[in-house]
C-alpha cells in the first residue's frame, strides 16, 4: 500500500472516530481541529514544539498545493494553525470557530499530509503506535491484511 | 559484616553483548551514570539498548530528548538496529521533549518537569539526552550543583536507573561536578588512526561493582554497540588443571622429538621462512586432532577458507567433512580494522560452539595485518592475553611465524613474542651440496625434555616428512651454510633427548 493511501485511510480513520466523539451537528472541521490539536499535543511532547512544528509547516506547504482554501493559514512557533491577521488561543480551537472558513476541506488534507510525514520519518509501526497513544479507543487498520488491530 | 547483612544490589542486564562482563556482571540497580563522548561515539546507541533491554510496561523508560537530535529523527536512526523493538513504544518506552522547559526556564523548572513525568511514570529507567544541553546556560556553580544534586537524589529515591548523555571533554573529568555525584561513568571514546577508526570504551568509575579496568574495544553493528572485554569473556572460569597429555602431529617422527606429542594446553609456535611449510604442518596438526576426535579452529587471514581446505586436499587430508560435521571451523579474520579482542571474540564463539581443543592461528604476521594500525601497537600484549586466556581453558594452540631467512641469524620471530610460547619448532632452509634444503629443529619446549636433534625434512604429497637420522655430517647448520664435518650420520645415536626410532 502506498503512503498516500495509508495516509488516506488513516485520516479517515481519524475523521470517523473523532466525528462519533463529537456532536452530530458540528462541521466536520471541528473534527479536522481536534486530531490537529492532538496530534500537536502528542508529537510536541514526544518531540519537541520545535519539531512538530517544523513537520507542521512542511505538511502545509503540501497541502496548500491540493487545497488553495488554505491559502490564508499559517502554522505558529507552538504548532497552532492561525489564519492570516489573527489570533487565536489554543485552548479555544475546537469552540472557536474563528479560521475553519480558512481552513476548510483543507484541514482533511493537512491532516493526511502530517501523517504521511510521520509515515516517512518514522515508518507505519511507529506511526501507529504514536496514534494509538494519542487515541487510545480507536482501532486503526495497518493497510497489510485487512485486519483491524490495535495498533 | 557478613555477606547476609550487605544489601544485595540487583544488576540488571546492559543489553549491550560484552558489556556484561566488562562492568562485572550487569549494571547496579538505580544507579545515576554518566554516558560521555564525543558526536558519534555511540552514547544515544548505547543508552537505547539499555533501555530496550529494561524497559517494561509496568516499569517503563522515560527518555528525555532535549536539544539537539528530535526523537523523530532519533528514533528514525535508531529502529534500524535489530535490538529495536517498536512494540516497546510508547508504552513501555516514552519519549519526552525538555527543549521548552529548558529554553524558556530555569533549572528549577527543568526539574520540576522531569519530576512530574517520573511521578506520573514511576519509571525504571530514565534518560536526559543531552545532559549537556540542559545545563548548557549559564548558571551559577551553586546552583548547578544543587540541580544535579536533587535531579540524583530524587531519581534514586524513585528506584530509577538512570543515564545522563553528555558531550564531555577529558579535560572536565575533575571539575565538572556531575562527574562527582556520578555512580557510573562510562566513556566513548572514538579515535582515527592512519585510515582507521578505532572505538574503545572505558569505565571509568562504577560504585559497588568490580568492573574491568582498562579500554575495551567496542564496534558499532546493525545489532548496535557490542563490547569486546580486555578478558575475553573468561572472568571467573577456573584454569584447568595442567594437562599432562600429549597432542599429536600425526607425524611420528615429530612426536618422538616433542617428548611425545605438544603437552595440552600448550601454545606452539612454528617459526619459518616462506615455503617452509609452517602452514602444511598446521594443518597436519588440526587434522590430526581431528582424526583423534578432538574438535578443532583455523583461524586463517592470508587464504580463503575454501582455498586452505583445498591445499589440505592436495596433502591427503580432507577439512571438508568435518567442517560439515561441526567438528571444524575455519575462520577467515580479515576484515578492516580488526582488534585482536574482536579476533578473539570470534575464536572463543566457534571454540565454545564445537568444543575445540586445538586452534590454529596462520599466520601471526597475516594477523597483524589484519588489525588495524592503532591496534598494531598493542599486538603483543594482546597477542598474550589472548594466549593466556585461551590456553586457560584447555585449548591447544598453535601459532605460525614467518621469519626473515638469514644466514648469519637464527631468530625465532621476528614479533619477540618466544616468551609467549611454550614450544618453538624452528623450520629454515639450509644449503647443502649445492641444494635448498630443509631442516627442522625444536627450540624450546617448556616442562618437556625434547630431543636436540636437527633433522631434514620434505615437504611431500603425504605433508612434512622427516628424513631418517639427525644430520651429524655437517656443523654449522643453523647458519644455512652448514660445513661438510665428514662424520656419518649413519650410526649415530639421537643426543639429549627422548630416544629417536631409527628409520632404514
Amino acid at each position: 500500500m502506498t503512503i498516500l493511501l495509508k495516509t488516506r485511510d488513516l485520516t479517515r480513520c481519524l475523521l470517523t472516530y473523532e466525528a462519533m466523539a463529537g456532536k452530530s451537528s458540528e462541521p466536520m472541521e471541528f473534527a479536522t481541529f481536534r486530531i490537529y490539536e492532538k496530534l500537536r499535543r502528542s508529537i510536541g511532547a514526544f518531540a519537541g514544539v520545535a519539531a512538530f512544528e517544523s513537520l507542521a509547516f512542511r505538511a502545509l506547504t503540501q497541502a496548500k498545493s491540493e487545497a488553495p482554501d488554505l491559502w490564508a493559514v499559517q502554522v505558529a512557533a507552538d504548532g497552532s494553525l492561525r489564519a492570516l491577521g489573527e489570533f487565536k488561543p489554543e485552548s479555544d480551537i475546537d469552540k472557536n470557530k474563528a479560521g475553519d472558513d480558512q481552513v476548510g476541506e483543507g484541514g482533511v488534507t493537512l491532516i493526511a499530509r502530517l501523517l504521511g510525514l510521520l509515515l516517512v520519518f518514522l515508518g507505519e509501526t511507529l506511526t501507529l503506535r504514536l496514534l494509538q497513544d494519542a487515541w487510545p479507543d480507536a482501532a486503526f487498520d495497518d493497510g497489510n491484511s485487512g485486519n483491524r488491530r490495535k495498533a | 559484616m557478613s555477606t547476609e547483612d550487605k544489601v544485595a544490589i540487583h544488576k540488571l542486564a546492559t543489553g549491550v553483548p560484552g558489556l556484561d562482563e566488562i562492568v562485572g556482571g550487569g549494571l547496579p540497580e538505580f544507579s545515576f551514570n554518566i554516558i560521555a563522548g564525543a558526536p558519534g561515539s555511540g552514547k544515544t546507541t548505547l543508552a537505547h539498548q539499555f533501555v530496550f533491554a529494561n524497559a517494561t510496561p509496568e516499569r517503563p523508560a522515560i527518555y528525555f530528548t532535549v536539544l539537539g537530535e528530535s526523537a523523530i529523527k532519533m528514533l528514525r536512526y535508531q529502529q534500524q538496529y535489530t535490538f529495536f523493538d517498536p512494540a516497546k513504544l510508547p508504552g513501555a518506552i516514552r519519549f519526552i521533549n525538555l527543549s521548552q522547559v529548558v529554553l524558556e526556564k530555569d533549572l528549577g523548572a527543568v526539574l520540576g518537569e522531569i519530576t512530574k513525568e517520573v511521578e506520573k511514570a514511576n519509571p525504571a529507567v530514565v534518560v536526559v539526552d543531552s545532559f549537556r544541553t540542559m545545563v548548557r546556560k549559564p548558571q551559577s556553580e551553586m546552583e548547578l550543583q544543587t540541580f544535579i544534586q536533587r535531579l540524583a537524589l530524587f531519581l534514586a529515591s524513585w528506584q530509577a536507573t538512570t543515564f545522563l548523555i553528555g558531550e564531555y571533554a577529558e579535560e572536565e573529568l575533575r571539575d565538572n561536578p556531575i562527574f562527582t555525584v556520578a555512580d557510573g561513568l562510562f566513556w566513548l571514546r572514538q579515535t582515527a588512526e592512519r585510515n582507521s577508526i578505532v572505538r574503545k570504551l572505558q569505565i571509568i568509575k562504577l560504585r559497588g561493582q568490580d568492573s574491568v579496568p582498562g579500554l575495551h574495544t567496542f564496534r558499532i553493528t546493525d545489532a548496535g554497540v557490542q563490547a569486546f572485554s580486555r578478558t575475553f569473556g573468561l572472568i571467573g572460569h577456573l584454569k584447568d588443571p595442567p594437562s599432562h597429555r600429549r597432542l599429536s602431529f600425526g607425524i611420528p617422527e615429530l612426536d618422538t622429538m616433542l617428548d611425545g606429542g605438544v603437552r595440552e594446553g600448550d601454545s606452539v609456535l612454528v617459526a619459518g621462512s616462506s615455503g617452509t611449510g609452517k602452514s602444511v604442518l598446521a594443518t597436519q596438526f588440526i587434522a590430526e586432532g581431528i582424526r583423534q576426535r578432538e574438535p578443532g579452529i583455523v583461524a586463517v587471514f592470508e587464504e580463503r577458507p575454501q582455498a586452505y581446505a583445498e591445499r589440505a586436499a592436495s596433502l591427503g587430508l580432507d577439512l571438508d567433512a568435518p567442517q560439515k560435521a561441526g567438528k571444524l571451523a575455519i575462520l577467515y579474520l580479515r576484515p578492516l580494522d580488526l582488534s585482536v579482542d574482536e579476533t578473539m571474540h570470534s575464536i572463543l564463539d566457534a571454540v565454545q560452539k564445537i568444543g575445540a581443543k586445538r586452534l590454529v592461528i596462520d599466520s601471526l604476521a597475516g594477523f597483524e595485518m589484519a588489525l588495524s594500525p592503532g591496534f598494531r601497537a598493542d599486538f603483543r600484549e594482546s597477542l598474550y592475553r589472548m594466549i593466556f586466556a585461551l590456553t586457560g581453558i584447555g585449548v591447544t594452540i598453535l601459532s605460525t611465524v614467518e621469519v626473515d631467512e638469514s644466514f648469519t641469524e637464527f631468530p625465532f620471530s621476528t614479533y619477540s613474542i618466544s616468551f609467549l610460547t611454550d614450544d618453538i619448532i624452528r623450520l629454515r632452509y639450509v644449503s647443502i651440496d649445492g641444494q635448498l634444503r630443509k631442516i627442522m629443529v625444536v627450540i624450546k619446549m617448556r616442562g618437556g625434555n625434547h630431543a636436540k636433534d636437527i633433522r631434514e625434512y620434505e615437504i611431500t604429497s603425504k605433508g612434512v616428512v622427516l628424513l631418517g637420522k639427525r644430520l651429524t655430517d655437517y656443523q654449522g647448520l643453523i647458519s644455512g651454510i652448514p660445513v661438510h664435518s665428514g662424520r656419518s650420520s649413519q650410526n649415530e645415536e639421537p643426543s639429549n633427548g627422548p630416544e629417536i626410532k631409527r628409520e632404514t
